[in-house]
């Protein structure tokens, strides 16, 4: 049996018209071709406006192609029915203001078909693994960016769908957020979850993604697995502890001796993602130690 | 979290999604405090309760429904207008269109959820306003009567007989006048009306640019809808049974909502009884134009870009 791609988008072309006494065109994205098998993480990287967020929209079908075709496990982005299987958290999400947490899970679970029980669990479930047990009863009116991202989250997979598409799903998020996230796609991953994703921080990318493409003014540069773009393929690198000046000296005489060109040596470099990540969880294991509430 | 679900089979539409829809709407529509409103019609409606204390009783209680009736038609048909235009535009500036139209929800369905949450508002708005003023009114009737016969005391009357006959039209006509059945044909226009303008208004909004066009527009159709069935008899009259303007009279009934059946008021205040079949045919015509109105807008909402 052969398998169908969980994401195939042909050719896809897609021309806004520029509102204006003069009628321009501006063509947002122009003939991209994108297959994603099940399974796999994808990351799309590129400029701002460089059509990334059209390209999804056109994959959910809420917007229409000019040319080209999108289907989704098969089924044409066009047909409602394609959308059962998938979970779609739009770049800055925006839901009901006077709907709590739960409620705005409620209702996007309703939407999905879930019901009674089922939903009720699912909603619990959803609410802590995006960490916002204790705003479930605030409305979202008074959530910040990064809760409001996180309850975007969760209404995107409230129905276990087989694909999930997040357009910039940390944008906005704390570090230590960002990294749950992270650890959320990777998990989504584990359980044989589509993911395709669109993001500026290409570190995270890096982290997750089995393929990457790389768009740029509504064209794709580059694509492929993350090994093939990124490999150097005939350099090495390798981190030492305990490194003694003697030890450098006998390495550099065997790498010549082998006839090996030495290209850079140094310290590792601590990010500052990880820097901050240590600081403020290390605070934040010590506080919960000492007992006392965030 | 466990894997992904099998394949779900979908269905083309589904009740259940379009009532999520709708009772999602009353939700946003309760929160925003829309229900204020019915505090500014208790004091019109107790207001017109002691305003006409001096007129003769049939007089009284015929004021009292005057003004009542006039309030809630006012209230109901605005209120479907102005909360329905605000409804889709603004989905569509938060974006939150985008995350309800990513799940499997056709635009039919989120078009019929809309409408339905507004009918689910102006169901409860006119209970809850027809409540107050049967109330009102059942109470008015009682005092009425009392006083009435208590003026009695004061008029010389030849015979007891005589004077049970005066009580007894007095109960009669306060009856007449008074809480009915026959009152709810009314109430039953005014919900009928209400809803074609929600279900036009709607329709409006799907190609309006501005909240306040769809308004305005609206405005413009529900004065049409009330002065077309005048006009159409005078023209009419004046064509003597030509056969165009018949036809062009009888395409802009179609095309814009026509009043002229629900305007029962007048009959259902002065206490002439309207059959029931009125009532039905009122709710037949509600319906024709609820189905042709949200055709229309079902056809330009799929082709509307986001
Ligand atoms: N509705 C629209 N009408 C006209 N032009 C549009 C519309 N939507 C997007 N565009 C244009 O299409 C281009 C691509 O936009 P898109 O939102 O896909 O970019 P993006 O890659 O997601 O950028 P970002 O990283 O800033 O989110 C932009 O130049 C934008 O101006
Ligand atoms: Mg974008």
């Amino acid at each position: 049996m052969s398998t169908v791609a969980a994401v195939s988008v042909e050719q896809l072309t897609r021309v806004f018209r520029v509102p204006g006494l003069r009628r321009r065109e501006f063509t947002a994205v122009s003939d991209v071709s994108v297959e994603v098998q099940p399974g796999e993480v994808y990351g799309l990287i590129g400029p701002n406006g460089s059509g990334k967020s059209t390209t999804m929209k056109v994959l959910l079908g809420l917007l229409r192609a000019t040319s080209g075709k999108c289907a989704i496990f098969g089924r044409d982005s066009a047909r409602v029915d394609s959308r059962e299987e998938v979970g779609y958290l739009p770049e800055n999400p925006y839901f009901y203001k006077h709907l709590t947490g739960a409620e705005t899970l409620e209702f996007y679970g309703k939407l999905c078909g879930l019901r009674g029980r089922e939903l009720r669990d699912r909603i619990g479930e959803m609410l802590a693994l995006v960490d916002l047990e204790e705003s479930r009863d605030r409305r979202l009116g008074g959530y910040s960016k990064g809760m409001l991202q996180r309850i975007g989250l969760a209404q995107a997979i409230i129905h276990r769908p087989r694909l999930v598409v997040l357009d910039e799903p940390t944008a906005g998020v704390d570090p230590l957020g960002s990294r749950q996230i992270r650890d959320l796609i990777l998990e989504l991953k584990r359980r044989g979850i589509t993911v395709i994703l669109s993001s500026h921080l290409l570190e995270q990318v890096q982290e997750v993604c089995d393929r990457i493409g790389i768009i740029f003014r509504g064209r794709m540069l580059r694509e492929g697995s993350l090994a093939e773009i990124t490999e150097v393929g005939n350099r090495s690198e390798l981190v030492l502890e305990g490194m003694t000046p003697e030890l450098m000296e006998e390495i550099r005489a065997l790498a010549a001796a082998r006839g090996a060109k030495w290209i850079h040596d140094g310290h590792p470099r601590t990010t500052l993602e990880t820097l901050f990540l240590e600081v403020t969880s290390a605070a934040a294991e010590a506080a919960r130690a000492s007992g006392g509430k965030s | 979290m466990e894997t992904a679900a099998p394949l779900r089979r979908h269905r083309s539409f589904s009740f259940g999604r379009v009532w999520t829809i709708a009772t999602g709407t009353l939700t946003q529509l309760v929160r925003m405090k829309v229900f204020a409103f019915m505090a500014i019609f208790a004091v019109v409606l107790i207001g017109a309760s002691f305003a006409f204390a001096d007129l003769k009783t049939e007089q009284e209680l015929k004021m009292l429904k005057d003004v009542s009736f006039a309030a809630i038609q006012l209230f109901c048909m605005l209120f479907a207008i102005a909360g329905t235009a605000m409804l889709i535009p603004r989905d569509v500036e938060d974006r939150t269109l985008y995350t309800i139209l990513c799940k499997p929800v056709s635009r039919l369905e989120y078009l019929l959820g809309k409408l339905g949450g507004m009918v689910l508002v102006l169901v409860i708005s006119l209970g809850a306003m027809d409540l107050l003023f049967t109330g009102v009114l059942h109470l008015k009737q009682r005092t009425v009567v009392e006083q009435n016969v208590a003026e009695l005391e004061y008029r010389p009357f030849r015979s007891q007989e005589e004077r049970e006959k005066a009580v007894a039209e007095i109960i009669e006509v306060a009856t007449q006048q008074g809480a009915s059945w026959n009152l709810q044909a009314g109430m039953a226009a005014i919900l009928a009306k209400s809803i074609v303008l929600t279900a036009v208004t709607l329709l409006v909004s799907t190609f309006a640019t501005s909240t306040l066009f769809t308004i305005m527009v609206s405005l413009a159709l529900m004065v049409i809808g009330h002065a077309q069935g005048l006009a159409r008899e005078v023209l009419l009259d004046e064509a003597d049974g030509a056969v165009l303007p018949r036809l062009v009279a009888g395409g802009v009934a179609l095309l814009f909502p026509d009043f002229k059946t629900f305007d029962v008021l007048d009959a259902v205040i002065t206490g002439t009884v309207v059959p029931g079949v009125e009532v039905l045919k009122m709710g037949g015509l509600c319906g024709i134009y609820c189905v042709l109105y949200m055709l229309a807008a079902w056809v330009l909402f799929a082709d509307k870009e986001l």
